[in-house]
């Protein structure tokens, strides 16, 4: 195999624009996880549901494409919120194993309703700006990838937002830290854990359709791909730690593509996931995992 | 009279792979590796008949001793940092495992034919049993023979000091520190041992079958390993016998009519399961009943005689 200075930097562009989609999961993990310290494995599952929902709602209703990306985020938030309350809520606090099984089964019970639901072929997605490509210099940018990145930015920003200059996210923070300390300094500890479920879901809601948008069909295939992908985006990121994951997703993107380069799309995922295994063994909190659990 | 050997052989083989997740359960350690160790089991016990013809015995523990190596090399790593990591470093074993055999091709002539893994399309004959006189009815006891010895082994675990031990980190891993319990040596104990466990699974139903492929071994039937001795309960060995009998020969055979919703209702049993019974259907104030109730009916008799 051949490939020179151009191609690399050409699949390093390209992993980088993908990996927005990666960053937003990995993001979403680390919300849930920073607010219970628990890890909700049916997430990745619930954002492909709602964009499945999304797309299905097209149909239905007759809806112009544009719709799914706003039904399919708030459909992705429906289920984060029903997930929280059937795996989350009423779990007792000390139990670690039972809510992680709980969303392993639920993880399994949305991907065979998927699978149930359509057959388990996959069906086309709205693509946004098919026919946009930029060249800069040598190199290609697809321009629908382009629009995921910046999308990915604002939804970003506005996390923070939420997170860390409204009432709504100093509750959130104050219940990841102490949810004892918050429930006695009158937080509704509940009902924060609530939003941030909504909130990441609707999150994950929009990277389940610009991945399905970017990739052009919405498959029962993506969800445990997708989800393995940003459980390591979350560890390589530092659990909980919120720059963390959106570097790592950055990151993890660019490896991608460049292992696609390498060693064919085969043998990709193998040395994505030993990747973490370096990580692991060579820094197990992550990027920025020591630094933002003082915070 | 097949169809129920059938039956028994899945659900020994599916036992061993509990057992395996109940080991390292114990230490209240999560995995979702044993897939990967039940492949590397498979695999590598076929490859030994197979290719170099070895003798099944020989294979099979050579199988589960790669699988118990493999698992020390992963838990050392994982099991280093935080309970919830190993989920996410043993999803990633699991599905690095399964990609290197969807890319395995090892071709070779023997006898004439040419035998061994071949990528995509799997491991096709692995004919041991057939071609040297075994039939289906030994095959099922020399499965349930290793059941009950791995099963009596773990039993037995529990009635010394080292079975303590595991439960002791289990329960509150600060605690068993203070003790002078060398976490990090525990829980890489019991994940080589649930390895081993695995392996030797994954070699018997290797040969069972006759034939492995890389979708045998999806993260599906690691989340049946570990839900078996977490739905039946980690006071005993039993309850993980019980629940792979529910679940193997209720929900997957018993309801044959119901297609497709059968993965969906194991997804609902498990969610249901955890949210009544976070320590699983046979917890130890249920295992304490029992054992009153035992201890009542036996003084019972003793009273009549």
């Amino acid at each position: 195999m051949n490939f020179d200075h151009i191609d690399i930097i050409q699949s390093l562009i390209d992993g980088v624009l993908f990996g927005s989609i990666y960053a937003l999961i990995g993001l979403g993990f680390t919300l849930i996880f920073g607010a219970m310290h628990k890890l909700n494995l049916a997430y990745a599952a619930s954002s492909i549901a709602g964009a499945y929902s999304g797309l299905m709602s097209l149909t239905i209703f007759g809806l112009p494409p544009l719709m799914a990306f706003i039904i399919g985020p708030i459909m992705s938030g429906v289920i984060g919120l029903i997930l929280y309350f059937v795996c989350f809520r009423f779990m007792p606090r000390g139990n670690h194993l039972a809510p992680l099984m709980a969303s392993i089964g639920a993880l399994f019970f949305i991907d065979e309703l998927i699978i149930h639901e359509t057959s388990g072929s996959p069906m086309s997605f709205p693509a946004i700006l098919p026919d946009a490509y930029f060249f800069l210099g040598e190199f290609g940018i697809r321009g629908d990838l382009l629009l995921v990145m910046g999308f990915s930015f604002i939804l970003m920003a506005i996390v923070m937002l939420l997170l860390y200059r409204t009432k709504l996210g100093l509750g959130t923070r104050a219940t990841s830290q102490q949810p004892v300390a918050a429930l006695l300094c009158g937080i509704p500890i509940h009902r924060t854990n609530s939003a941030t479920f909504i909130l990441a879901g609707v999150l994950g809601g929009f990277a389940g359709c610009l991945l399905a948008a970017s990739v052009g069909v919405l498959s029962p295939l993506l969800t445990l791909p997708l989800t393995v992908k940003g459980l390591i985006v979350t560890v390589i990121g530092g659990l909980g730690s919120i720059r963390g994951a959106i570097v790592a997703g950055f990151a993890v993107g660019a490896a991608e593509s460049i292992f696609l380069l390498v060693r064919g799309v085969n043998e990709r995922d193998i040395y994505v996931f030993l990747l973490l295994f370096l990580f692991l063994v060579l820094r197990p909190n992550g990027l920025f995992g020591t630094t933002i659990n003082r915070d | 009279m097949t169809y129920l050997l059938g039956i028994l052989q899945t659900i020994g083989v599916h036992t061993l792979l509990g057992l395996s997740a109940y080991l390292l359960l114990l230490t209240g350690q999560l995995s979702l590796a044993q897939v990967g160790f039940f492949a590397i089991g498979a695999y590598v016990s076929g490859i030994l008949t197979v290719i170099f013809s070895w003798n099944i015995f020989a294979a099979l523990a050579l199988g589960s001793l790669m699988a118990g190596f493999f698992a020390f090399l992963v838990g050392f790593p994982a099991l280093r940092v935080k309970g919830l990591m190993l989920v996410v470093a043993t999803i990633s074993f699991s599905e690095i495992v399964r990609l290197f055999f969807f890319n395995l091709s090892w071709r070779v002539n023997v006898n004439g034919v040419e035998v061994g893994p071949d990528s995509t399309q799997g491991f096709r004959e692995i004919r041991y049993f057939a071609a040297n006189g075994w039939e289906q009815i030994h095959i099922v006891g020399l499965i349930w023979f290793v059941v009950m010895v791995v099963m009596l082994a773990l039993w037995w675990l529990d009635q010394v000091r080292a079975g303590a031990v595991l439960r002791a980190v289990g329960t509150d891993e600060l605690a068993a520190q203070s003790s002078g319990i060398n976490l990090t040596m525990v829980k890489v104990a019991a994940m080589t041992g649930g390895g081993v466990i695995a392996g030797i699974g994954g070699g018997l139903f290797a040969h069972s079958t006759t034939y492995v492929d890389h979708h045998t071994f999806v993260i599906l039937l690691a989340t049946f390993a570990v839900s078996y001795p977490i739905i039946g309960g980690l006071r005993s060995v039993i309850g993980t016998l019980l629940a792979v009998i529910f679940i193997q020969g209720f929900i997957i055979e018993g309801l044959r009519f119901m297609g497709d919703y059968r993965n969906l209702i194991f997804g609902l049993l498990i969610i249901l399961v955890m949210n009544m019974r976070p320590q699983g259907l046979l917890d130890g104030h249920l295992v304490a009943d029992i054992r009153k109730l035992l201890s009542k009916l036996t003084k019972g008799g003793k009273a009549d005689a």
